[in-house]
């Protein structure tokens, strides 16, 4: 057997019948108490020894205590000079009054105190101004005043009185733990068979390896299944790895990407999205409106008279508007985007980038902001996935296969498609897929093919489907993340995002 | 979403199938949209659904919903309506020009009919109504009401006569010979040749008689007449209801002076839309209903008055017409309106969007169980199209492609085999989009735990806390003092103290506006894991904003930004820039540090970052001001740079 050279000598010099301290050995071997510790301890991992831990008190004396040792404790002086003052009385009186048996006893300031508070524990009785002495009290062989004098000169004393002592402020009790060590059998066996100093390097240095001397040396082995000290390096915030790994699958599916404004006019966020301007569902979203700026400047006209037209009368022949009011001034109030359907706006418009033409795909991974209440699955902003396919013909296989393909990339199959309600899409699903650990049914977007109510105003050719989900909502399923708050914002846990698994 | 309460007894007998088990039902509603949310304590269904078929929204409603699912039930139904023998005689406050009506006579209410009507009544405010301020519905007890006096009415009938809106007369839905149209809430009440011609409603809007009884709609002064509104017992005007009762208190501000109010030969019996009176309160003893609507839009409350006498009918009711005459127009109307409408939807379009081929006797089958009628029309070479008649419930209808929606439904849409669309794209992320995961993979490579803050935060957390500003938080952006036209990234103005997007109701002041720079956020995570191992070093690439009316039509400049801190016992300011200095390596651009102020970080350890010349940036160690507010310990260096400043992008 090899084992490093502290852990031999500590082998060779602790004993089989006896307890050795570690001070001992430390001085036996000549090596620092830590590293005769360390050594022990190896040692004891391996079988080899008993490491056995003690707790001992050790007492020292405080300055009180000290002073106490001259010229005794002061409930004791009291009580020698009460019994004076009784002895050198004639009258036969049994006690004295407190003020003169002070003045006798030689007592002041503190000293008063402690022996008033002392004495009636073991000297007799204090009433009304007289001290009443405990004749059968034995003054001489005072256990505290004893266990000042031990404490003193080193000795043994009862436990209970030391924390009497403590507890008056004469000694200080301080507690340390030592260790003892004794050679095991498997220590005896092995010694029998030979232990050998595993001797070599520790560190590979520039040194060793330009002086050459690294050809004849032996690299000592580590104990490779000890902890290392953890290491937080970067890591890629854990909600972001998601969206990356989302816009990975979108962009393999061949979809672009769209970016575009935060803060935008509702025309883009409701109105093109054929939302009435006093449809709940407008108030659904309970978007954020805006103080500071209020309202865009600019929107293309003949688009707005389009889309004042469709809320108003519908497209095509049989079709018919809104019986609500349509005002070009709520249509340019500025919003916080109450979700990313706006880019789509915006890019079928051909305001964003140039006119897009069939076949097209686009996404975006991007926030949007809605006044909901905050909880552990609701938060102010969150990144909508937004995607749609624009082709000359599309129907609803069409989109039920495309979210088959991109669900099924996160672990969510058979899906279901319920029939739903949206104003801009129709006919409209609210997504609901198997949950890939619980197997519940679990609503995971909506989508539907957009009407052509939002397309002809838009002068969209072909059909557009569509749909939506909160990334959150995915990362939640695939991570098992159960507060959103983790996830997102400042009240994260720095603990969690280091210790967050990889997402890929 | 609205949310409905329906007792699935109740339902289980208007729908006609008491055999199917509450599993059962719950599955049929959800096959048409309605998701249980849970059950009250009363053992009701609390079903959600999107606000689009407001003829669900109560008991009656669904379950004829679910006749025509279970096939119990196929094609549109009209419920017949005899002679008018009341009217309404209009002359409106000019804020609610709007009125219809409708008697139902003979129904036969129970406690829980009553609520499902007052339930109903409810969720119709809430939806289409729009809390009552575009249409709100009343119920009377017919027999409470007068009919009042009408001066020189004989004349005015005659006018009406003539003047009458027509219906389509040329309706072709035909259900001799299509659908079998049958009562969905009792065949008995109703015979078939009551029901049986669908263009009927044409018939009816001519009156065969003169309504005897007449009620009036008009504006009166609010301290005018005085009537005893419900939940009282006390005599009082419109204006004491509207300080007084808790009711008129809540939509006072609906109404106007002069104030609406609906009168019989006995006085003053509504004030629409706030409260109606006792006397005509609805009672599980009345028989007979007088049904008003008022708002805003005709179309609106007439929908509203159609979707409640459908309701009536499934309780037993039958309708009666009423008819409304409008005084300054001379118009007259008859209803509630029961006329249906037409949408031409051609085969193709179905085809198309179904994705799959039907025969012509499948989609008129699957309109049918739709409780729609379609008839086969050929309208060119080999192109069939189908004139598809809509009930007058369905408010949902606007466009032939909510037709195709409700065949997809019937026909089942999970029938439908799921197909990946042969449609080729290329893909590809954005400039913008690219350019920021280099700078995040950059920085965490130098060891950055990368976060993710809001972008929504406060004027205290941005300004204050940060010794952006000294004085107490303004109560808006306005009393922030930043030149509007401030670009603090070229003007040398400190970065972060720009005039913020606010916002005008917010959630709370932690959330009041969109952050002008990252810092504060970064700051704040080191706030909250003060208990974490240090050294902390944490990164964000994410959106700040300012109010800029030269930044394009939305007078905000958003702008992607780049925030860094280093937190720990020997943290400083060579730490920060030689980060910085390595991102500026790593995208090729120049990076020069002249010093500056910046009242965040400490004076004669600020730069600017330069990056090509431009200023882009702040780099230095924070104030020990600005640390000790955050609760921080150790000293931090940070930088914010313009992530634009870097290259690329768009």
């Amino acid at each position: 057997m090899e084992l490093p050279r502290t852990a031999v000598a500590v082998l060779e010099s602790c004993d089989a019948e006896e307890w050795r301290s570690i001070e001992e050995l430390a001085a036996t071997i000549d090596e620092p108490p830590e590293t005769v510790t360390r050594a022990a301890f190896e040692l004891a991992d391996e079988g080899l020894v008993s490491v056995e831990s003690e707790t001992e008190s050790t007492a020292t004396l405080t300055a009180e205590g000290e002073s106490y040792l001259d010229e005794g404790l002061p409930e004791v002086r009291l009580y020698t000079a009460v019994l004076d003052l009784l002895s050198d009385a004639s009258d036969g009186a049994a006690s004295v009054a407190i003020g003169d048996a002070v003045g006798v006893a030689g007592l002041d300031g503190q000293a008063v105190d402690v022996a008033l508070s002392n004495f009636p524990r073991k000297y007799g009785a204090i009433e009304e101004g007289a001290i009443r002495p405990d004749p059968s009290a034995d003054p001489d062989g005072d256990p505290e005043a004893r266990a000042l004098t031990a404490v003193a000169d080193g000795a043994e004393c009862d436990a209970d009185t030391l924390d009497r002592l403590a507890s008056r402020g004469l000694a200080e009790l301080e507690e340390h733990t030592s260790q003892r060590v004794r050679r095991t059998e498997d220590g005896d066996r092995a010694l029998d068979e030979g232990v050998e100093v595993a001797d070599g390097v520790g560190q590979v240095t520039p040194a060793l390896l330009s002086g050459g001397d690294w050809q004849d040396t032996d690299l000592r082995a580590y104990n490779v299944a000890a902890d290392a000290d953890p290491v937080h390096g970067g890591r890629t915030h854990v909600l972001r790895a998601m969206a990356e790994r989302v816009t990975d699958v979108l962009v393999g599916m061949g979809f672009e990407e769209m970016q575009g404004p935060h803060v935008d006019a509702q025309f883009w966020i409701n109105d093109c999205l054929f939302m009435p301007q006093d449809h709940p569902a407008r108030t659904h979203w309970d978007q954020f409106a805006l103080d500071a700026p209020d309202a865009i400047d600019d929107l293309p006209d003949d688009l707005v008279d389009r889309v004042r037209e469709a809320h108003r009368t519908g497209v095509g022949e049989d079709g018919s508007g809104y019986h609500s009011p349509w005002d070009e001034d709520v249509a340019r109030d500025l919003d916080l985007r109450g979700h990313t359907t706006s880019l789509t706006m915006r890019h079928l418009a051909g305001v964003a980038e140039a006119d897009v033409e069939a076949p097209a795909r686009f996404f975006s991974v991007e926030k949007a902001y809605r006044n909901d209440t905050i909880d552990a699955t609701h938060l102010l902003e969150f990144f909508q996935i937004e995607g749609w396919v624009l082709a000359d013909e599309l129907s609803v296989r069409d989109l039920m296969g495309t979210f088959e393909e991109f669900y099924a990339q996160f672990g969510i199959t058979d899906l279901e498609f319920k029939p739903h309600y949206n104003p801009y899409t129709e006919p409209s699903f609210e997504l609901f897929g198997e949950h890939p650990e619980t197997g519940e049914l679990i609503e995971i977007g909506n989508s539907g093919l957009f009407r052509d109510e939002v397309l002809e105003p838009l002068g969209v050719e072909g059909d557009v489907m569509a749909w939506g989900l909160a990334l959150e909502r995915l990362a939640m399923l695939t991570t098992g993340a159960e507060d959103i708050r983790d996830l997102h914002g400042t009240l994260a846990d720095l603990d969690f995002l280091r210790h967050a698994e990889v997402t890929y | 979403m609205p949310v409905v309460e329906v007792d699935p007894d109740e339902l289980r007998v208007l729908a006609g199938r008491e055999d199917r088990s509450d599993d059962d039902l719950r599955a049929d509603l959800f096959a048409l949209g309605l998701e249980f949310e849970g059950e009250t304590p009363a053992g009701a269904f609390e079903l959600e659904f999107a606000p689009d078929r407001l003829d669900r929204l109560s008991v009656e409603g669904i379950a004829r919903s679910l006749r025509y699912h279970y096939g119990e039930a196929r094609g549109v139904h009209i419920p017949s309506a005899s002679p008018p023998d009341w009217r309404i005689i209009a002359d409106p406050p000019a804020d609610r020009p709007c009125i219809t009506g409708a008697v139902v006579r003979g129904v036969d209410l129970d406690e829980s009919s009553l609520a499902s009507l007052i339930q109903l009544q409810e969720k119709l405010h809430a939806t289409i109504g729009r809390d009552r301020a575009k249409g709100a519905i009343g119920i009377h007890d017919l027999t409470m009401m007068k009919g009042a006096a009408v001066a020189d009415s004989a004349a005015d009938v005659e006018e009406a006569a003539d003047s009458v809106a027509q219906a389509d007369p040329t309706d072709p839905a035909d259900p001799a010979d299509g659908a079998d149209p049958t009562d969905p809430a009792d065949p008995s009440e109703v015979s078939d040749a009551d029901v049986a011609d669908v263009g009927s409603a044409a018939e009816h809007a001519t009156p065969e008689s003169v309504p005897a009884n007449a009620v009036h709609y008009t504006g009166v002064d609010p301290d005018g007449p005085s009537f005893v509104p419900l939940e009282t017992d006390t005599e009082m005007t419109p204006a004491d209801v509207l300080r007084d009762h808790p009711t008129g208190r809540t939509y006072a501000d609906l109404v106007d002076d002069p104030v609406p109010a609906l009168t019989d030969g006995l006085g003053l019996f509504s004030f629409p839309p706030v409260i109606n009176g006792r006397r005509t309160e609805v009672t599980t003893d009345s028989r007979d209903l007088f049904i008003e609507s008022t708002g805003t839009d005709q179309w609106t409350i007439d929908r509203m008055c159609t979707i409640v006498c459908y309701a009536l009918t499934a309780r037993g009711g039958s309708i009666e017409r009423v008819t409304v005459d409008y005084v300054d127009d001379g118009r007259t109307l008859d209803r509630p309106d029961l006329e249906t409408e037409t949408k031409r939807v051609s085969h193709e379009r179905i085809e198309r969007t179904l994705g799959v081929d039907l025969r012509t006797d499948q989609v008129v089958d699957r309109l049918e169980r739709s409780g729609l009628d379609g008839a086969v029309v050929e309208t060119g070479d080999d192109e069939i199209a189908y004139d598809v008649t809509i009930p007058p419930y369905r408010v949902d209808v606007l466009h032939p492609r909510d037709v195709v929606d409700d065949v997809g439904r019937a026909h089942g849409f999970n029938e439908l085999e799921p197909r990946y669309p042969d449609v080729s794209t290329v893909g590809g992320r954005h400039a913008d989009s690219r350019r920021e995961r280099a700078i995040r993979e950059t920085l965490v490579g130098l060891g950055f735990q990368d976060c993710l803050n809001f972008h929504l935060t406060g004027i205290e957390e941005t300004f204050h806390r940060m010794a952006l500003l000294d004085e107490e938080p303004p109560t808006s952006a306005t009393g922030i003092d930043a030149p509007s036209d401030a670009n603090p990234l070229t003007d040398g103005s400190a970065l972060g103290a720009a005039g913020p997007v606010t916002i005008s109701e917010p959630y709370s002041a932690e959330y009041e506006i969109v952050r002008t720079w990252a810092l504060p956020s970064l700051l704040q995570v080191l706030e909250n894991n003060t208990h974490r191992a240090y050294p902390q070093h944490l990164s964000e690439i994410g959106l700040a904003a300012h109010v800029d009316p030269d930044a394009g039509p939305t007078g905000v400049a958003e702008r992607q930004t780049v925030a860094g801190v280093l937190a720990a016992t020997d943290a400083g300011y060579e730490d920060a820039k030689a980060r910085v200095a390595a991102l500026a390596r790593a995208f090729d651009v120049d990076l020069a540090t002249p010093p500056t102020d910046h009242p965040s970080f400490i004076d004669g350890r600020t730069a600017a970052v330069e990056l090509d010349g431009q200023r882009a940036g702040v780099l230095g160690e924070l104030r020990p001001a600005v640390l000790v507010e955050h609760d921080l310990e150790v000293p931090v260096a940070g930088f914010e740079v313009d992530a634009a400043a870097l290259g690329g992008g768009e």
